[in-house]
Formats: structure tokens, sequence, C-alpha cells
């Protein structure tokens, strides 16, 4: 059975051979082989890997956006309300100072009212006097007439002085 | 349409393989019986054993010359075509001995007329396959390697992409996963044996001229690669490797008075190299046997039951060998392929350490 027979020939050859081209290989080509395929393996991995990162970063982005909205709508509420605020303070405000100087005014109305009337109460009574003096003094003037035109007389002289006011 | 044709096509090749089986018959018949009957065992060995040229088809007479070159009895070499020593002839006191212990082996013609085997470093056909298929993988690899050199981290196309898809598997999915951290330095021997082994089971499946040679079906070539193995599992053992194998971690009993344990893990050492040997050798030699056997079947049939039956056989035995071979190329990726993982598991094995327990 020769097929079972190990030739030595074959076998020395066989080895020269797988050293042969063990040796090219192993110096020129599988490292470099091995390594370029693990780069890009890698690459590939981490191309992968940066565009979940990317996705995850624009739904965080959008996320975020509608965060930032909703903060903004709330400070716009808020400035909305404190503005309110400080109108309704401002005319509560200004309603109060209003009052106080109406307040002012009217006193000070009333006081120079007080003034004027007891200014003419003054005026009134002088001339009142004055009027019944000169009243009495052409009544007097009169006396020797009858009782009738004396009577006629003051009537006259006291619609002139109502009329006069 | 299409299907009409086709089946056309095949009945009309059936039919003349059955024809042509008939006329050779009858041709030979005809021709007087001087040929001799057919020898299938000698054709089944011829085929799967070496030769000293390589043969050409539809030419039984002429072979592709190839160097012999052997150390004579006085220790000088010589070296010469094939063609020289055909049909028996003899060059230089050297032929191919027919029959008896050197059977189809050059040998030295000694002046007593005795046969002396000269050391035989001849290129037989089978070291050319070898050569063949070792070239076949340099230009298959530069091809790959070349690739990144020039293209960086494109991925490559067609033919060069096949190729990195079976690197990829090999180093990847099991060269890596296996070893670890160790995966790139044993990697190039594993991817080396892996593609060598892989083309050679290839090229024996071709029947013309740069395949046919049974390689891996020969245990001379599965030897050398087990022995390989062998050499790197062993030489870069670790201590505990080895302090594995003559004070292994099992009761005193089995290893102090009688090392019971030692001798069963030093048969060990040697048994896994030579399963891979025979492994390798048995599915590719028993694969290339099982096709010719169905290809001779015609003949055998032919020689028993008569003419018509051997044409009948053709188109049977033709598709039943179609079929093995289409099967051998499946079973030679596989034994590449276990070669490989089996070698990657013995070498990681003898790398264990103290705290790998």
């Amino acid at each position: 059975m020769e097929l079972f027979k190990p030739e030595f020939g074959l076998a020395f050859w066989m080895f020269i051979a797988f050293l042969c081209l063990f040796g090219i290989l192993a110096k020129w080509a599988w490292p470099f082989i091995i390594k370029s395929m693990e780069e890009r393996a890698d690459l590939i991995d981490k191309g992968v890997a940066y565009a979940q990162e990317a996705k995850s970063h624009l739904d965080n982005a959008k996320a975020e956006a509608d965060k930032l909205i909703a903060e903004a709508h709330d400070k716009q509420n808020e400035m909305l309300r404190e503005a309110e605020k400080m109108r309704n303070q401002l005319i509560e405000n200004a309603r109060g100072e209003a009052a106080v100087e109406a307040k002012k005014v009217t006193d000070a109305a009333q006081v120079s009212l007080e003034q004027a009337r007891k200014e003419a109460e003054k005026q009134l009574r002088t001339e009142v006097g004055d009027l019944a003096l000169q009243i009495a003094e052409k009544v007097i003037r009169k006396n020797i007439a009858n009782d009738d035109a004396q009577r006629a007389l003051v009537d006259q002289y006291l619609s002139e002085v109502e009329s006069k006011n | 349409m299409k299907k009409a044709i086709t089946a056309i096509i095949a009945v009309a090749i059936i039919a003349l393989m059955a024809l042509g089986y008939a006329d050779a018959a009858a041709h030979r018949a005809h021709s007087g019986g001087g040929e001799t009957e057919v020898d299938p065992q000698e054709i089944i060995f011829e085929h799967l054993g070496d030769a000293y040229g390589w043969e050409v088809p539809f030419n039984h007479s002429q072979r592709i010359p190839l160097p012999v070159i052997v150390r004579a009895q006085d220790g000088s070499w010589h070296a010469f075509m094939s063609n020289r020593l055909e049909e028996g002839a003899q060059y230089d006191g050297f032929q191919i001995a027919k029959g008896g212990d050197y059977n189809n082996k050059v040998v030295q013609v000694l002046p007593d007329g005795s046969q002396y085997r000269p050391i035989d470093l001849s290129i037989t056909k089978n070291v050319a396959g070898i050569f063949i298929a070792a070239l076949l993988v340099l230009l298959m690899v530069f091809k790959v390697r070349n690739w990144y050199k020039k293209n960086g981290m494109k991925a490559p196309r067609r033919f060069t992409a096949s190729l990195e898809l079976v690197v990829d598997f090999v180093y990847t999915d099991t060269i890596r996963p296996i070893m670890g951290k160790e995966a790139p330095k044993y990697a190039p021997y594993l991817l080396t044996a892996f593609f060598f082994i892989l083309t050679m089971n290839l090229l024996g499946l071709i029947v013309i001229f740069p395949g046919g040679a049974n390689l891996t079906g020969n245990l001379a070539v599965t030897a050398v690669l087990a022995l390989l193995t062998f050499l790197v599992t062993n030489l870069t053992g670790t201590k505990h490797y080895w302090k594995e194998i003559f004070w292994p971690e099992v009761p005193t009993a089995l290893k102090l008075p009688v090392p019971l344990m030692q001798i069963i893990e030093l048969f060990g050492i040697f048994t896994k190299p030579i399963a891979l040997m025979i492994r390798l050798f048995a599915n590719m030699m028993g694969g290339h046997m099982v096709v010719i056997v169905f290809m001779l079947l015609i003949f055998i049939f032919g020689s028993m039951f008569g003419t018509a039956i051997g044409g009948v056989m053709t188109p049977l035995s033709v598709a039943l060998s179609l079929f093995m071979l289409l099967l051998d190329v499946l079973v030679s990726f596989i034994q590449a392929y276990v070669f490989t993982i089996l070698s990657t598991m013995f070498i990681s094995m003898a790398h264990v350490h103290e705290h790998a327990e």
C-alpha cells in the first residue's frame, strides 16, 4: 500500500514550501491584513456609535428645545403677570396720590371759601350798617313828611339794595 | 421553452455517454482483445498516488516532464527530466520500478541487478502541485494585502472581497475567540495553514493540469502539516502546560507509584497531531477514491454484465461522480477549517496559565 507510506521527498518539499510560504506571508502579508481588517472594523464600529450618538443628540436637542420653549413661555407669563401687578400698583398709587391731592385742594378751597364767606359777612355787615345809616339818615330827613311816604321810601331803598345785590 | 431545451440537451448528453461507452467497448472487442482488462485497483492507486510526470488530458502516452533529483548509492546527485524514464527506460542507471517494494518509484539498478532506492528529492507531480498551490496562496493573499495598501479603509469588491470574507471568517470568528490576546501572534501560521490546505484541497478536485494532484490525500503532506502544528504547540507551551502533563491535578494514587496519568497525557501530545494528520488525509483521499470508483463502476459493470449495462451505468456514474465532486468542494472547505480550528485549540490549550483553571 504505497498510499500509506509517506514519501520522504514529498514531505521534504512540502516542509520547504510551507516554511517559505509561511515566512513570506507572516512577514509581509498577514499582520498587515489583520491590522487593516481590525482597523476597518473599529472604524465601522466607531461610525455606528457616532451615528447613534448623533441621533440621540438630535433627539436630546429636540427635547431641550421644547424645554427651552416651555421655559420661555413660563417666563413670558410671569413677566406679564408682573407687569399687570406693577400696572395695578401704579394705578393704585396714582389713585391714592390723586385722592390726597384732591383732598388738599378741597381743603384749601374750603378754607378760602370760609375766609371769603367771613369777609363777605364782614363786608355785608358794614354795608348793611352803612345802608341802614343812610336809610336812617334819609328817613330822618323825610321825617317831616308822612308815615306813608316814609314807608314807601324805605321800601324803595330796600328794593334798591336788593337789586344791587 | 427553456426547460424543454435543457431537457433535450440533457437527454442528448446522456445518450451520447451511453452510446460512447458501447462504441468504445465494441471497438475494443473488434480490435482483438490485445488490451488487458481494466484493473480498478491499479487505476485508483495511479490516480491517488504520486507520479514523476504530469498527465495531459486526452493523451495517455505523453506526460509533462518534471525534474527527477536523486542521490545515488555512491553519494553523487543526479538530476534529469522524467521523460527519460518513460516506458520503463533506463537513464544513468536509474529507472522506474514496476512491481516489488518500490512500485512506481525511481530506483537505481546496481551492477549486480538488484534495486537500490535512492534518496529521492524529485519534483514529482505532487511536489509541483504543492508549489503551484503555494504560489496561488501567495498571489491570493497578496491580492488582499495590496488592496489594503492601495485603498486603505475602502471595502474590497469581487474576488478580493470573498477572500477577505474567508480571512475574516477564520480570523475574527475562529482564531480570535479561541486565542484571545494571543491571536495576532499565531494567526499567521493558522491562516497560512488554512489557505494552503484549502487551495491544495480544491486543486486536487480539478482534474486537468494545474490541479489533479492528490495533495492533501497524501500522508506525507498531512504529516508535515500535523508536525508543524505539533511543533508550534509544544515549543510554545507554557510551564503550566508541561506541569499539567507531568504532574496533573489528580489524586496522587493515579500518578505516583505508577505514572498512569503521565503516560496518558504523553500519549495525548502525540495523538492530537496524528489525529489531525489522519483526518485530513482520510477525508480527502476517501473523497477522491469514491469519485474514481463511481467512474470505474461503468467498466466493472460493463465487464461483468455486458456492454449494454455498462452503457446504462454511464449517466448514473457521471451523475454520482459529479455529486461526489460537489460534496468534495464542501469537504475541502470543512477539512481545511477543521484542521485550522483544531490547531488553534491545541495551541491555545498549550498556553494555559495557572489562573485559567
